[in-house]
């Protein structure tokens, strides 16, 4: 069991117990804990949250991400199964940061 | 399950469906779960009552489900403009996002099946919701297609659901098990919504899907394209247009033999074509699709041999915007045909605008009018003390083309990179009075009803339908 410390770019911070076995939102929804998701097969990039500290893996590909999410931390929170204690920034607005507006 | 009481009344709008039994008439006056033609639904439908409105929560750090929400727009009503219901689905992260019925005009002399339950996907849960809403006021669920079935047949993503004729439901699929290329078409048993299997029997080089059309009477379907769920589903990537992700194309298909005929592609004039619509006349051979990146309007006809041409017929400017680095373009995302095929609406999501055509010459659009209400060029920017927050998007004509509703999200994704007040503060669904035969439209200053406010929390509102159908729901054989 692996504890993972969710935190919001509001300031907010949660704590959950997470087992190898599984994913950061199985246990968040588990525990009623709001962090936002979609597909839950790691294509959609909803639950995008950044690895802050600590070591995640993804049980299936995250297609979602592009290599350079990756590079940058970003990880896809319905398809991540953490192997050491972890903080994570969570929320809706991490999954904005994925792909900008290209024009502006 | 389905309660087998044929309709001899017209259906209509807002009456509960179930028990509409009434005194029997010749079959010439049978009305299945339709309207014999355009006109009839156009002229001897009631005004719409009430509204369905697809109200997803997905991408928000809101603590609850999407919903479908029953917005009242019955002017005589204590409540109107309000949401009066809201259905939450059973889980939460669908995304809400098109639906169809069971059954419509299409299925016209079906005796035994009646308009009672809406097909609601969630585009990517790949959930579908079978919801009963026979009384329009009080929908219900009634079954819940999990995603595992829809996976087993390789297929994600649902979009566009068309009733068809022969007691059958088409569901659009955007991507495969993966939410990756290629997507097909899921079909559904209208009597009981059990999956039949894929409704194609042969997509030759179709690999991208999004919505689709189809004229029965002639035989053919048309197909769009959008991406695969993997690429859009993060949001808009420059890096993936440039690297041919993204569809340029339509699809011609055999509606009979279910085989891909011919494959029309755009390139550049056409990148994105999403919502394509035929005219309501069952005769013609032709339509329109709108490219969502190339803010074009193309139109395409059947040539006489079976082969079919295409041209852009509008073409909507990029507009340099000073806080830009790139000239903004249009981003025509929805559009639709009246009842009586004289009008084409279209919204152009990025400037703030919806547009009114005059298409009685169907080669030669002629713009009529403009609102402008949100968006990046808006100088409207609230309506009624509420913020604009998007730009008109998803819209529905009253059947008596009299009345133009829209929403103002897009896509959660979407709308976090380029309107991201929707992503904190939801959408809202506003409305336009249209003079038809002042070819003419005027926003509705009175009419806002805002998501922002919806119980529960904020919500995306987005596609909207009537109960009786609409001139996006329905098509005749």
């Amino acid at each position: 069991m692996h504890r993972v410390t969710l935190e919001w770019r509001d300031g907010r911070e949660a704590t959950v117990d997470v087992a190898e076995s599984e994913t950061v939102i199985n246990v968040t929804e588990r525990e009623g804990v709001v962090v936002p998701y979609g597909c839950l097969y790691g294509a959609c990039g909803t639950c995008t949250g950044r690895l802050l500290e600590g070591n995640l893996v993804h049980s299936e590909r995250p297609r979602g991400l592009k290599p350079r999410h990756r590079q940058d931390g970003y990880v896809l929170l319905c398809v991540a199964e953490p192997r050491s204690d972890c903080r994570i920034e969570v929320g809706a607005r991490v999954q904005a940061d994925l792909v900008p507006n290209p024009w502006k | 399950m389905i309660e087998s009481t044929v309709s001899y009344t017209i259906m209509s709008t807002d009456e509960p469906s179930h028990s509409t039994e009434t005194q029997g008439h010749e079959h010439h006056e049978v009305k299945g779960p339709g309207y014999p033609t355009p006109a009839a639904m156009r002229t001897e439908s009631e005004r719409e009552k009430t509204a369905f409105v697809m109200a997803p929560r997905v991408g928000m750090d809101v603590d609850g489900p999407d919903f479908i929400g029953v917005v009242d727009v019955d002017p005589d009503s204590d409540t109107y403009a309000e949401l009066i219901d809201t259905v939450e689905m059973p889980n939460k992260g669908d995304e809400l996002h098109h639906f169809g019925w069971n059954s419509c005009s299409s299925s016209c002399h079906a005796e035994g099946l009646t308009r009672d339950y809406l097909i609601v996907p969630g585009q990517r849960s790949s959930r579908i919701h079978i919801v009963d809403a026979a009384d329009p006021r009080q929908p219900t669920i009634e079954k819940v297609i999990e995603p595992e079935d829809v996976f087993e047949y390789d297929l994600s993503a649902p979009h566009t659901v068309h009733c068809v004729p022969g007691g059958k439901i088409v569901i659009s699929m955007l991507g495969n098990a993966d939410g990756e290329l290629p997507g097909g078409f899921l079909q559904l048993d209208q009597d009981d919504f059990s999956i039949d299997g894929h409704w194609e029997s042969d997509r030759g080089d179709m690999k991208m899907n999004y919505d689709y059309w189809y004229q029965p009477r002639h035989g053919v379907m048309l197909s769009t394209e959008w991406a695969a769920p993997k690429t859009y589903y993060p949001g808009f990537d420059l890096d993936d247009v440039e690297n041919s992700k993204y569809g340029d194309s339509i699809h011609i298909w055999d509606w009979e033999t279910k085989e891909h005929r011919q494959t029309l592609t755009f390139g550049e004039e056409g990148l994105i074509p999403l919502e394509i619509r035929m005219p309501h006349n069952p005769e013609e051979t032709e339509g329109y699709v709108g490219a969502a990146l190339s803010s074009n309007v193309i139109r395409f006809w059947e040539d006489g041999d079976g082969n079919w041409e295409w041209e852009k017929v509008i073409d909507i400017e990029d507009r340099e915007h000073p806080d830009w680095d790139m000239p903004v373009p249009g981003l025509v995302t929805d559009l639709l045909l009246s009842l009586d095929d004289q009008y084409m609406f279209f919204s152009n999501w990025l400037h703030g605008d919806v547009r009114m055509y005059d298409i009685s010459d169907t080669g030669n659009p002629r713009l009529v009018d403009q609102v402008w209400a949100g968006g990046n060029f808006g100088d409207r920017q609230e309506v009624s003390g509420h913020d604009i927050r998007g730009a008109p998007q998803m819209l529905q004509l009253s059947r008596d083309g009299r009345r133009l509703y829209w929403t103002t999200s897009l896509f959660s994704s979407w709308d976090n990179q380029f309107y991201p007040e929707i992503g904190e503060e939801g959408s809202l669904m506003l409305k336009a009075d249209v003079y038809p035969e002042e070819g003419r439209m005027e926003l509705d200053e009175e009419f806002v009803v805002d998501f922002g406010d919806a119980p529960g929390g904020p919500a995306r509102a987005h596609e909207i339908r009537w109960p009786g159908g609409d001139c996006t729901s329905d098509v005749w054989q």
